[in-house]
């Protein structure tokens, strides 16, 4: 058999759930929106280039391109609040409500991920293993964190530009300057950091090259969970749940599609990353 | 090409302002005071008058003239029938009053000098003895005189339409030259771009052009509105219409709404004193915004966010910090529904932000912003329309929010990008190196 070419459907074993369809359907309108919000306002951060002149073009015009903007901002707050609310539900349900706010299985940063981060550059050093990750390694959950973080910058700063008359009945004008500074410094951090960092842990770091579809098939094979996420699979082990997280895989054309999907985000990012450091560096 | 729709059509006769029958010779005015004397109405039969009709006795006939000149073409030119001039603007002018020389008597020998125009149209003369056009005829023959734009005997006023001069016809009177290649040769070295060419096409194209092809506006500018129709000179000559000392007045002749608001205006006052900027540029005038030839419609988008660079080559800081707002990289980018530079400061009534009659004076600000935020409050003009994040004395909390961002920025790339290039180099190491040592060095 050939080797599959996502890093998530490699190897040995059956496979296994890791992302609900829900997480699915949400990163999914993550990608969608973010990507609609960065090719919409990173023009207006390089207005004096050609190429972003182009994509406005591409847009049709700076109307349209603010109009799906919004659209996309409605779509960021909608898979927010929809997160927070499920995280919330999912709680309720469950038998241990307490897991979802502290332990293996919890976002929440733990003691361990602090050691996590010495023991990875520890690793780095030559000075050790690499850390074994349970649920969510540390870097993930800064990618979850981060989303966070930038949503209430980016989302808040944006409302305020988005609705200026209805703000100036309690703000400053001068708050829209400050807006459209942290507005768009943020949305630069956020793009470069999903572009080059996300986009190295989760699929271009020699582990996972070319591309890792667990994200969008939600399962991946028992092998490179033991590899990504050993004390999780060992915890499913030992309490006797593997056979209850086993999944059938990927339908062929959620396969296709997800990798055809990972492998061409990366390439859209990366491009833009690119064109824009070389702007910094030979534009300005 | 756009051009005009001419179409000559009957016209009307309005008295021109210069009187000729003032000018008229002593023999003239005893026959037109024998006429009046035998009662045949005056104006209505001046083409008949005594002089002309002597005149006719040959010029009107055709066959008698043959072979009594040179060429087929010549004796053509001799032949000059007096009802010609009916209606036109010398219907009044006897032929003998432009035609001497031929003493008493007739027959008269091939001795008569026709006398030139300006010993009537004395200030058209004056003026066009000054123009590069007079210059181009001594020199290279190749420019018009008088009859060459008004034709020869047969003369209308300009807002007769059938002129040749009349606002619908002007244009394709001059075009005819000066898109005339070999004519063009003479002056230019690149015949094809060149400016005579160019202003043509583009002047059609312009907002006057525009006016008199589409809206068939006989007021509209043609090129003898802004050109001067008889002392046309380079802009760049002080005797110009169009040089920088007097373009003011030559829009400002029909644009004078502008005028007004112009020059009380910032621009206008800083003009007048001569009052220059640090690198020596002198107060706008209406041709450094608008454009030559290519005047445009000032709700033509390209022109309006082109013209907020005109601004920056003056007021180039004002420029740079306004780039850094969303109305200038909206603009930047090519849309116009955004706020650029008139938009706030008004287009010609710029005046200075202390000044209370100004548009961002802060008496005024929510009127001016209200112009596109509706609701725009005290509050809302708070904005800095120039608030510059790299100018730490006047914008410290914009200074400081840039750099925090700035700190975050570089702080976060800084320790993943470490840590993912570690990462990389790491697993290429392990991968490089045999698995057995691998496993010793992970016992350990």
């Amino acid at each position: 058999m050939k080797t599959p070419v996502a890093s998530s459907d490699r190897g040995q074993g059956p496979y296994l759930r890791r992302f609900s369809n829900l997480d699915r359907g949400l990163h999914l309108a993550v990608i969608i929106s973010f990507f609609g919000l960065v090719m919409t306002g990173i023009p207006l951060h390089f207005s004096h280039t050609r190429w972003a002149q182009a994509i406005m073009r591409l847009h049709g015009g700076a109307d349209s391109s603010g109009f799906i903007h919004r659209v996309c901002a409605i779509i960021t707050f909608g898979y927010f609040f929809t997160h927070i609310g499920s995280v919330f539900v999912r709680a309720a349900r469950s038998d241990n409500w307490k897991s979802f706010f502290w332990g293996p299985n919890s976002m929440v940063p733990q003691p361990k991920d602090v050691r996590d981060i010495f023991q990875m550059f520890k690793w780095f050093f030559g000075k050790g293993p690499p850390p074994q990750f349970d649920r969510f390694s540390y870097f993930e959950k800064f990618d979850y964190w981060a989303v966070f973080w930038g949503v209430a910058i980016i989302g808040g700063s944006g409302l305020l530009l988005w609705f200026p008359e209805f703000f100036a009945s309690f703000l400053p004008g001068w708050s829209f300057n400050l807006a459209t500074i942290i507005h768009g410094d943020e949305a630069l951090l956020a793009l470069g950091f999903i572009f080059t960092i996300h986009f190295f842990n989760g699929q271009l770091r020699p582990e996972k090259f070319p591309v890792d579809v667990v994200i969008f098939t939600g399962r991946a094979r028992a092998e490179y969970m033991k590899e990504e996420h050993p004390l999780e699979y060992e915890r499913a082990e030992r309490e006797g749940r593997l056979a209850e997280l086993e999944v059938p895989a990927p339908g062929r054309a959620l396969y296709l599609w997800s990798v055809i999907a990972g492998m061409s985000l990366v390439a859209l990012g990366f491009s833009l990353v690119v064109i824009i450091i070389l702007t910094a560096l030979f534009a300005h | 090409m756009i051009g005009p729709d001419v179409v000559p059509q009957g016209s009307a006769v309005v008295p021109p302002a210069f009187d000729p029958r003032r000018h008229r010779p002593v023999i003239v005015r005893l026959f037109l005071a024998a006429f009046a004397l035998l009662g045949v109405p005056g104006e209505a039969a001046l083409a008949q008058i005594p002089a002309n009709v002597v005149c006719d006795k040959c010029h009107a006939d055709q066959e008698f003239l043959v072979g009594k000149a040179d060429s087929p073409a010549e004796e053509a030119a001799l032949h000059v029938p007096t009802d010609i001039f009916l209606g036109t603007s010398h219907d009044t002018v006897a032929c003998v009053e432009c035609h001497q020389g031929y003493g008493d008597s007739y027959p008269h020998g091939i001795e008569v000098t026709s006398i030139a125009c300006e010993s009537c149209h004395e200030e058209a003369g004056v003026d066009w003895a000054q123009s590069t056009h007079a210059a181009n005829l001594e020199d290279a023959d190749d420019a018009p005189d008088c009859m060459e734009c008004h034709g020869i005997h047969v003369v209308y006023d300009s807002d007769n339409r059938v002129s040749p001069t009349h606002p619908l016809n002007a244009v394709a009177q001059c075009a005819d030259c000066h898109t005339d290649s070999t004519i063009i040769a003479t002056y230019y070295d690149e015949p094809d771009d060149s400016l005579a060419r160019v202003a043509v096409e583009h002047f059609w194209e312009g907002a006057h052009g525009r006016g008199l092809s589409k809206a068939g506006l006989v007021s509209s500018a043609t090129c003898s509105s802004c050109h001067h129709p008889h002392r046309v000179l380079p802009a760049d000559s002080a005797n110009s219409t169009l040089h920088r000392d007097n373009v003011i007045a030559t829009c400002g002749e029909c644009h004078l709404g502008v005028l007004e608001t112009y020059m009380p205006s910032a621009h206008g006052v800083a003009l007048v004193d001569s009052v220059e900027t640090d690198e020596g540029d002198p107060a706008p005038v209406c041709t450094d915004c608008h454009v030559r030839h290519q005047v445009e419609n000032p709700r033509q988008e390209s022109w309006h966010l082109s013209v907020v660079e005109e601004c920056g080559t003056c007021h180039q800081s004002l420029y740079d910090s306004y780039r850094g707002t969303y109305h200038g990289k909206v603009s930047q980018l090519g849309y116009g529904r955004t706020a650029r530079c008139s938009d706030c400061h008004t287009a010609h009534g710029v005046r200075a932000l202390d000044d209370t009659l100004s548009s961002v004076h802060p008496i005024n600000l929510v009127a001016t912003c209200s112009q596109c935020h509706a609701k725009a409050s005290e509050k809302f003009v708070e904005y800095y329309s120039h608030g510059d994040f790299t100018n730490r004395e006047d914008y410290p909390i914009l200074f400081w929010a840039w750099v925090f961002m700035t700190t975050l920025l570089v702080g976060t790339f800084g320790f993943f990008g470490t840590h993912s290039a570690m990462w990389f180099v790491r697993t290429l190491v392990e991968r490089s190196s045999p698995p057995a040592v691998e496993t010793q060095e992970k016992e350990q």
